[in-house]
């Protein structure tokens, strides 16, 4: 713990120091001697009592460990040096250090002074973390769900007020797992009744990019790139990346990085940048690199290819490797690109169905039967959105729920639901390879639960006395082994 | 009248749970020795059994209560809670089957659509939640029916209810709303 800040009352230099003396922690000025401050003889343990607040039998109860003030707590002065650190993880370092015990209301202060968010974030931070701590639902809960409490508050007031974070962000100042950060902000949410709204790849990219040193001030001319350009070009592959399915259900932050390194690239793609790896990349600018960033670059290089095809001029067969040049043309003109790729693709697939057509009629009867496999418990009969007759809007439809019979003729229909994947250019990974169903036998539809259970059945799943004997004496002896081999 | 019939929309059960008594204490150590396809756990205090001809693991309690996992149906979790009782009577206790009740049902879901999910979600705050950097699915839960559907932007659903008539009448009330955000296979 540092004393940062301090200045000696006697002599006023800034030279103080951690001197304990046995169990009373001290500061004091190394050029003159005296003792600046002291703490009490006998503390709490670290982290509060060992016999939690609601259990203490003292009369007259001290308020929660969280609301008292800590010792050794950064004065306002200390707060400058926080502005000053221009890294997270130091930042971070410095609140670990310098934050003895701090109170929730102060954590919150200091969380929102970190992100270097604007004054009304912070009150309403406050705000929200004074209702949420009365609130029944968080008064007893432990320490760590409190301080998880503070971070979870200033993630509600950024993303109100269109300030963009990430869960990511917040499960790194506060060192917990984003899965229990993001399970405590889900309850406070619910029980305070607020509605946050849910922010975009594309709002919180631009925080992101500011994070990578790769200005001309941190790297070598060759490797430096404006902040500016390289968000937008960033910005421009997250939103392509986005139609064409590679960012629904999948993690913000490898797109991003994925974005960035592919949008570094091409801004200047000479021999010396396409040579650089992820790896190298992240290196230089400082970053921690994401394992399954790679894949998410190797995803965004395969949609671009397929848009570098439709381009008109471009002669040569355009592979990932020389895709590089042509981004900044397929994203200038991508949606008119996009249109193309797609029309491509739908005549290639016409073109396929007319061949097939010849041999169609005794392929149905197998699509049937392969059909029958699964076990429609139910199902439901909708009138299709583009109906011919046009008479019904979808939300006025009736639903009757009927069981169909199992070889009916619209069991086809289930196919190319579940097939879209091939049918179209570009469809998330789960749907190219869906997984197949497991067959189920058709004679559990027949089931009514009430049936005759005969003895016969019921005896395969009963050892025979003469087999019991021998399983307990194997296990008897499997035992003795085991102990004589320890 | 019915409407006519474009396209079904079929719901297929994975899982059914269902929990019932025997009304009698059951010695553990007993059901493992003498009974086949079981696996005793004695630092949980259970026993696992498993039955082929419905696909069900049963947990056995000595207190006599028995969760059953794994069904396809809520008949079939009944033949084979009765089956597993049955084989229990065999075994030597005193057993009557009591209190079956079907306690969750999952069933997924595909529509022939992909689903815009932030749209969904803000047409329809504060039953539906997504957050992206947790789970991929936009959760919507539907209190009166206690019913949770997960919709995927792939346009599957995962349903879970108390029953299988909850989960279809899920999947009723929910598609329209499915219907209006939807995505354009498409871009």
């Amino acid at each position: 713990m540092s004393a940062a800040g301090m200045r000696c009352p006697a002599c006023g230099s800034t030279n103080i120091v951690d001197d304990d003396l046995y169990s009373q922690a001290q500061l004091v000025c190394v050029d003159c001697g005296s003792v600046v401050s002291e703490g009490v003889l006998a503390n709490d343990p670290v982290g509060g009592s060992d016999v939690s607040f609601s259990r203490t039998t003292a009369v007259a109860k001290r308020p929660c460990a969280n609301l008292i003030k800590g010792e050794l707590l950064p004065s306002k002065g200390s707060f400058p040096l926080l502005l000053q650190c221009n890294s997270v993880l130091l930042l971070v370092h410095f609140l670990k250090c310098i934050c003895f015990t701090p109170t929730g209301q102060q954590r919150v202060k200091a969380i929102c002074r970190i992100l270097m968010v604007n004054r009304e974030i912070e009150d309403l931070s406050h705000t929200y973390y004074k209702m949420a701590y009365e609130h029944k639902a968080f008064l007893k809960v432990s320490l760590q769900k409190k301080d998880i409490l503070t971070g979870c508050c200033v993630l509600v007031s950024c993303r109100q007020l269109n300030w963009p974070i990430t869960v990511g962000t917040i499960s790194c100042l506060l060192d917990a797992d984003s899965m229990v950060v993001g399970a405590i902000y889900q309850e406070m949410v619910k029980n305070l009744s607020i509605e946050a709204p849910i922010i975009n790849v594309t709002d919180v990219i631009e925080a992101h990019c500011h994070e990578y040193k790769i200005s001309s001030l941190d790297v070598p001319e060759e490797l430096a790139e404006n902040s500016r350009e390289l968000t937008k070009r960033a910005v421009a592959l997250v939103e392509l990346a986005a139609d064409s399915w590679i960012v629904t259900g999948r993690k913000p932050i490898p797109i991003m990085m994925a974005a960035t390194y592919l949008a570094w690239q091409s801004l200047k793609p000479n021999k010396h940048r396409l040579k650089f790896s992820l790896d190298k990349f992240c290196q230089v600018a400082k970053v921690k690199k994401l394992k399954s960033a790679m894949t998410r670059v190797a995803e965004i290089k395969e949609v671009l290819c397929k848009l570098g095809k439709e381009i008109p001029w471009v002669r040569e067969t355009v592979t990932p490797d020389n895709v590089i040049q042509l981004v900044e043309c397929i994203l200038q003109n991508r949606y008119a690109l996009l249109r193309r790729a797609m029309r491509t693709h739908e005549d290639a697939l016409l073109e396929e169905s007319q061949a097939s057509c010849a041999e169609a009629p005794p392929e149905s009867s197998s699509q049937i039967s392969e059909c029958a496999d699964q076990t429609p418990i139910t199902s439901f009969v909708k009138q299709n959105g583009s109906n011919s007759d046009g008479k019904e809007k979808p939300g006025d439809a009736d639903y009757n729920p009927r069981v169909l019979p199992e070889h009916s003729g619209t069991q086809e229909s289930q196919n190319p639901p579940q097939n879209w994947g091939k049918r179209v250019l570009f469809a998330p990974p789960c749907v190219i390879h869906a997984k197949k169903r497991r067959a189920e036998q058709p004679e559990h539809t027949d089931v009514t639960g009430d049936e005759e259970i005969s003895d016969s059945e019921i005896d395969s799943y009963i050892r025979t006395p003469q087999e019991a004997r021998d399983f307990a004496l194997m296990q008897q002896m499997l035992s003795l082994s085991d102990s004589a081999k320890s | 009248m019915d409407s006519s019939n474009d396209e079904a929309l079929d719901i297929i059960i994975t899982n059914v749970v269902a929990t019932f008594r025997t009304r009698c204490h059951l010695n553990l150590r007993t059901i493992a020795l003498e009974g086949t396809n079981v696996i005793y756990k004695p630092e949980v205090g259970k026993v696992l059994m498993k039955l082929r001809k419905p696909m069900i693991t049963a947990s056995i309690w000595s207190s006599g209560k028995i969760i059953c996992t794994g069904a396809t149906s809520e008949d079939e979790a009944k033949l084979g809670a009765r089956r597993l009782a049955r084989c229990l009577q065999k075994l030597g206790f005193k057993v009557r089957f009591s209190a079956f009740k079907v306690v969750n049902v999952l069933a997924v879901c595909s529509m022939p659509f992909a689903v815009h999910l932030i749209d969904f979600t803000k047409n329809n705050r504060p039953i539906a939640s997504y957050e992206p950097e947790l789970h991929p699915a936009a959760t919507y839960r539907i209190k009166n029916l206690k019913a949770t559907i997960q919709v995927f932007s792939t346009g599957s659903l995962t349903v879970t209810g108390p029953n299988v008539q909850n989960v279809a009448t899920a999947v009723e009330q929910v598609y329209p709303l499915l219907f209006e955000c939807q995505k354009p296979l498409c871009k």
